[in-house]
C-alpha cells in the first residue's frame, strides 16, 4: 500500500504540474500584492490631496473612531450583542494605539486571509483540478490501465492510493498557498502584522448574525484557522474531482465538468434566498471562510457546522460511488 | 532524488494535516452555537411574552396617561410674533388633542433672546429639574440667537467669527443633551433646526446656516432618542406668508408648519 501511494505521488510531482501551479500562485500573489500596495499609497494620496496638504495622521482618525466606539458603547439602549461587538472593536482599535500600529496598512498576515478568502470559492478548486482531473482518466486515455489492473492489488487499493496521494498534495498545496501569498506579500508591504488581534466568533442566532460571542484572536492563528477551512474545502473538493476523473475517460472533461459545476453553482446562489434546495449543493457551501469573517449574509438554516455537514457528505456519497464505479468498470482498452 | 522527496513528503502532509485538523476543530468550535446559550434564549423567550404584556398594560394607561411636553429655549420656542401668542408647542399641543384625542400637558421654559450658552447654564442651574424629570418631550430650539449676531463684514473675519461660534455651540448644545440625559434618560428629544429668513438680504450667511444645520444633525444622531426638526426647506419659498412683522420669527402660519412637522415627526 505504501509504495502504492508512494509510487502515486511520484507520478503526480513528475507531471510538472506542481511547478505550474506553483508558477501560476507566485504571479497572482505578486499581482494582487503590488495592487494591494498600489491603491494604498494611491488612497493615502488622495486623502492628502483632499485635506489640503496635511500629512496623513492615522493616529487621530483612528482616536475619532474610537471615540465615536466609546460613546455608542456607552449608550443603554442598545442591544447587548451589538455591544458585545463594539467593545471588541474598541479593544482592537486600542492595540493599535497602543502598539504605534496603523490599522489599514496592508501586511502579509493581512493579505493570505485574503487571498485564501478569494480563492476558496474558483480560484484554488481549479488548481486542484489541474492536479487530479486526469488522477484515474489519463489511465484510461494512455492506456497505462491495462498494467496497472494487472498487478495482483485489488481495485479499491489503487483507487484508495490514488486518493490518499490526492490529499497529501492537496494538504501541501493548501500549505504552499499559505507561504506563498505570505512571503510574496511581505516582500511588498515589509510588515507581517501576524500579532495583531483580529475580531472573529460570529454566530447565528434565530436567522440572524450575532455578535454576542465575538472574540479577539491574533492574525497568526486566524490564518491557520482559516487555512484549516481552506485545506477541507479543497479536500472536498479533491473528492469530487476524483469522481469526476472515474467516471469520464479524458482529463479536459473532467476539468471543463468541474469548472462548469463550479461556476454554474455560482449563479445558483442568486437563488438562494427563495429556493430551498440550493443550500444543498456544494458550491454555496464551499466558502466555509465567511463563517468566520462574519462577512455573509445569514440564511435561515446555514451556518458553518451545516455547511461542513453537508460538504462532508457531498465527498463521502461521491467518494463511494467512485470506488463502487472504478471496481466494476469494464476496463477495454 | 526520490529517497529524499518522499520523506519529505509524507513528513510535511502528515504534520500539515495534524495542524489543519486541529485547526479545523477550533474554527467549528469557535462558531458553534452554545447549547446553554439556546437553552437560555428559550427561557428568556419564554419569560418575554409576560414581560411583553405587561409593558403592554404600561403603555395602554401611557395612552391614557397625559403627556407631559415642555419647550425649552429661545424666543422661537417661546412663540415671539405668533398673533395668537401660541407658539409651535401650544400648536402641537392643540393638534395631539384634536388628532390623537390625547390629554396634554405642555409647559414652556423658554426664555426669548436666549443663546446656547445661556441654555446650558439654566440646565446646570439645576432649576428645573422637576419639569424636566417628568417630561414626556421635550422640545428644544436654539442657535438662532447664536449665528444671528455674526454681522457680515469680510470673508476671512465672518469665517472666523462664524467658527468660533458654530464650536461654541456644538460643546453647549452637547453639554444641554447630557444635563438633560441625566435627569430623564428616556424622554423624547427634538429640537427644531434653524430657516433662513435672511435670504434675500445676506446670501453669504445661508452657507454658515446650513452648515449650522448639518452639525446639530450630527449632535442629534449620537443620542438615541432624539429628532431633529427641519424648517429651512419649508420656510425656504414662503418666507413672506410665513414671517411675522420683525421679518426674523415666524408668525402664527410659521409656527403651525413647525407644529405641524413635529406631530409628522414624532408622533409613534
Amino acid at each position: 500500500m505504501g509504495s502504492l501511494i508512494q509510487n502515486e505521488v511520484i507520478k503526480i510531482l513528475l507531471k510538472k504540474k506542481m511547478i505550474l501551479i506553483i508558477m501560476f500562485l507566485l504571479i497572482f500573489t505578486s499581482l494582487f500584492s503590488y495592487g494591494q500596495q498600489y491603491s494604498y499609497n494611491k488612497n493615502i494620496e488622495r486623502f492628502e490631496s483632499l485635506s489640503g496638504g496635511t500629512e496623513f495622521n492615522w493616529r487621530s482618525l483612528t482616536e475619532q473612531r474610537l471615540n465615536d466606539l466609546d460613546k455608542r458603547a456607552n449608550n443603554q439602549f442598545i442591544p447587548e450583542d451589538v455591544r458585545a461587538s463594539l467593545e471588541r472593536e474598541i479593544e482592537q482599535l486600542n492595540y493599535f494605539i497602543d502598539n504605534d500600529i496603523n490599522p489599514i496598512t496592508p501586511t502579509a498576515a493581512k493579505f493570505n486571509v485574503d487571498f485564501a478568502q478569494q480563492g476558496i470559492t474558483l480560484l484554488f478548486p481549479l488548481l486542484i483540478a489541474i492536479l487530479a482531473a486526469d488522477l484515474v482518466s489519463s489511465e484510461f486515455s494512455s492506456k497505462t490501465i491495462k498494467i496497472l489492473l494487472t498487478r495482483a492489488v485489488p481495485r479499491w487499493k489503487i483507487l484508495l492510493s490514488k486518493f490518499i496521494a490526492l490529499i497529501m498534495i492537496t494538504t501541501i498545496l493548501i500549505f504552499i498557498i499559505g507561504t506563498l501569498s505570505t512571503l510574496v506579500s511581505y516582500g511588498f508591504f515589509r510588515e507581517w502584522g501576524f500579532n495583531e488581534p483580529v475580531i472573529t466568533g460570529f454566530k447565528l442566532n434565530g436567522g440572524k448574525l450575532s455578535s454576542e460571542s465575538v472574540v479577539l484572536i491574533s492574525r497568526l492563528k486566524y490564518t491557520v484557522l482559516i487555512y484549516s477551512l481552506l485545506w477541507f474545502a479543497s479536500i472536498v473538493i479533491a473528492s469530487i474531482t476524483l469522481f469526476i476523473s472515474v467516471i469520464v475517460d479524458n482529463s479536459a472533461s473532467a476539468i471543463g465538468i468541474l469548472m462548469a459545476s463550479l461556476i454554474g453553482g455560482q449563479f445558483l446562489q442568486f437563488f438562494l434566498s427563495d429556493w430551498e434546495i440550493v443550500k444543498y449543493f456544494f458550491v454555496t457551501n464551499i466558502d466555509l471562510t465567511r463563517y468566520l469573517t462574519g462577512s455573509f449574509q445569514p440564511i435561515e438554516g446555514m451556518s458553518l457546522n451545516f455547511s461542513i455537514l453537508i460538504l462532508a457528505l457531498w465527498a463521502l456519497i461521491l467518494l463511494i460511488t467512485s470506488f463502487v464505479i472504478f471496481n466494476r468498470k469494464d476496463v477495454l482498452v | 532524488m526520490k529517497k529524499i522527496i518522499w520523506p519529505l513528503i509524507i513528513l510535511m502532509s502528515i504534520s500539515l494535516t495534524i495542524i489543519f485538523t486541529i485547526g479545523f476543530i477550533t474554527s467549528v468550535d469557535i462558531s458553534k452555537d452554545d447549547k446553554t446559550d439556546s437553552l437560555k434564549k428559550n427561557q428568556e423567550q419564554e419569560k418575554t411574552p409576560i414581560l411583553n404584556e405587561e409593558l403592554e398594560e404600561k403603555e395602554n394607561i401611557k395612552l391614557t396617561d397625559t403627556k407631559r411636553i415642555l419647550a425649552l429655549g429661545d424666543s422661537l420656542a417661546f412663540g415671539i410674533g405668533d398673533e395668537g401668542n401660541l407658539g409651535f408647542l401650544k400648536r402641537y399641543e392643540g393638534l395631539l388633542k384634536k388628532e390623537k384625542n390625547q390629554e396634554v400637558e405642555s409647559i414652556n421654559l423658554s426664555i426669548p433672546g436666549y443663546k446656547s450658552d445661556q441654555l446650558l447654564q439654566l440646565l446646570i442651574s439645576q432649576e428645573n429639574n422637576e419639569e424636566i424629570k417628568a417630561a414626556d418631550i421635550i422640545i428644544i430650539s436654539i442657535g438662532g440667537n447664536d449665528i444671528k449676531n455674526i454681522e457680515y463684514t469680510d470673508e476671512i473675519s465672518t469665517e472666523i467669527v462664524y467658527r468660533e461660534a458654530l464650536k461654541k455651540y456644538k460643546v453647549n448644545l452637547e453639554s444641554s443633551i447630557k444635563e438633560i440625559r441625566k435627569l430623564n434618560p428616556n424622554t423624547q428629544l427634538a429640537i427644531v433646526g434653524l430657516y433662513d429668513p435672511y435670504k434675500k438680504e445676506e446670501p453669504e450667511k445661508t452657507r454658515f446656516l446650513l452648515e449650522w444645520n448639518f452639525e446639530t444633525r450630527l449632535i442629534v444622531n449620537n443620542d438615541f432618542k432624539m429628532v431633529y426638526i427641519p424648517t429651512y426647506e419649508k420656510f425656504e419659498y414662503h418666507l413672506k406668508e410665513y414671517l411675522s412683522e420683525d421679518n426674523f420669527h415666524p408668525n402664527g402660519q410659521g409656527y403651525q408648519i413647525i407644529a405641524e412637522e413635529l406631530f409628522a415627526i414624532l408622533y409613534q
